[in-house]
């Protein structure tokens, strides 16, 4: 299927920016980031880039299970994450089940969301879109193209 | 200068070797559970596990594993959705192959930086996985994707072109 036909959003029931997931605050290096992803390579990576970006307050989680009760513990301490990058396909719990979890839950219903995935798959997008992702990353990618998603996540 | 001989990168690269390197072991042990008892499930499996390595190799710059598990993923996923008992005998040999080659380049990536293995032939190898994936053309998933009608694979550009398209 042609990308156009897919602009327009009425077909998918879209009616706003905010219910995509999108948010307007600006980025701060010093916000407090979860990363998510079941290679400790991929984890690495991530981390080294969001380091030369400024940011500090990187956590890690391997999957979504821990991931979803991390996000949850951190809210309750009064420290809530502010980002999050995710891959889509890990064991336990996806990226996109965990996108849908924390979508569910009024308390995070803006918290930026960025899928990583190595499945550059059409479908995948628009369901991850209608899950309410911030933006959507396909592996291999590098720090610039990291950066101008986090730019467009907080403009 | 390339990731893999990058020295601010060699931390990172020797993570990846070993966590492949674990990787491989389990997908030996999937093929050989299918072996024991053939299922459309072990196949998937395969796929998924086969697909977490291939997302870290092509970050690091291992392009040749990323290659050859981007097609071991797909081999195996149309495999996992074929009934023809004769093809996928065919299927989990070149499997084990595929596996085989990716941990002796699992090796060299640790012992000389590169992926270059001059006793095999990976190009010939790489026809061979082609040719193989041709044989289940009429099967459209090749991935963990959510199947819709008319999906398909795109590249960084096209999936900006489309979230652009829904709003974001």
């Amino acid at each position: 299927m042609a990308i156009n036909s897919y602009s327009n959003l009425s077909n998918f029931g879209y009616n706003s920016k905010k219910e995509l997931g999108v948010v307007t605050m600006a980025f701060n290096p010093k916000q407090k980031i979860l990363i998510i992803d079941d290679m400790s390579t991929m984890r690495k990576i991530i981390k080294n880039m969001l380091g030369k970006m400024g940011c500090d307050q990187l956590d890690e989680a391997e999957d979504g299970i821990p991931a979803w009760d991390m996000i949850q513990k951190a809210h309750e301490a009064g420290m809530p994450y502010e980002f999050i990058v995710s891959d889509w396909n890990m064991p336990g719990m996806t990226g996109l089940d965990l996108l849908k979890k924390i979508r569910e839950d009024e308390r995070f219903k803006t918290l930026p969301f960025l899928m990583i995935t190595a499945e550059a798959e059409q479908s995948n997008v628009i369901v991850a879109v209608k899950a309410g992702v911030s933006n959507f990353i396909v592996k291999p990618f590098s720090i610039v193209t990291l950066k101008e998603k986090i730019d467009k996540i907080f403009p | 200068m390339s990731m893999l001989t990058d020295p601010d990168m060699e931390e990172i690269v020797l993570g990846f070797t070993e966590e492949a390197s674990a990787l491989y072991e389990q997908l030996i042990e999937i093929l050989e559970d299918y072996e024991d008892e053939p299922g459309q499930k072990k196949l998937e499996e395969f796929g998924q596990v086969i697909d977490r390595v291939m997302g870290a190799a092509k970050s690091i710059e291992a392009e040749r594993t990323g290659n050859f598990c981007e097609l071991g993923k797909t081999i195996s996923y149309k495999a996992s959705q074929s009934m023809d008992n004769e093809l996928l005998n065919i299927v989990v040999a070149v499997l084990f192959d595929t596996v085989e080659i990716l941990q002796k380049i699992n090796k060299t990536i640790i012992n000389q930086k590169s992926e270059d293995l001059p006793d095999i032939n990976l190009d010939r190898f790489s026809t061979r996985l082609r040719w193989l994936s041709d044989k289940f053309q009429n099967i459209e998933r090749s991935s963990v994707a959510i199947a819709t009608p008319d999906a398909g694979q795109a590249d960084q550009k096209s999936i900006d072109e489309l979230l652009q398209s829904l709003g974001l």
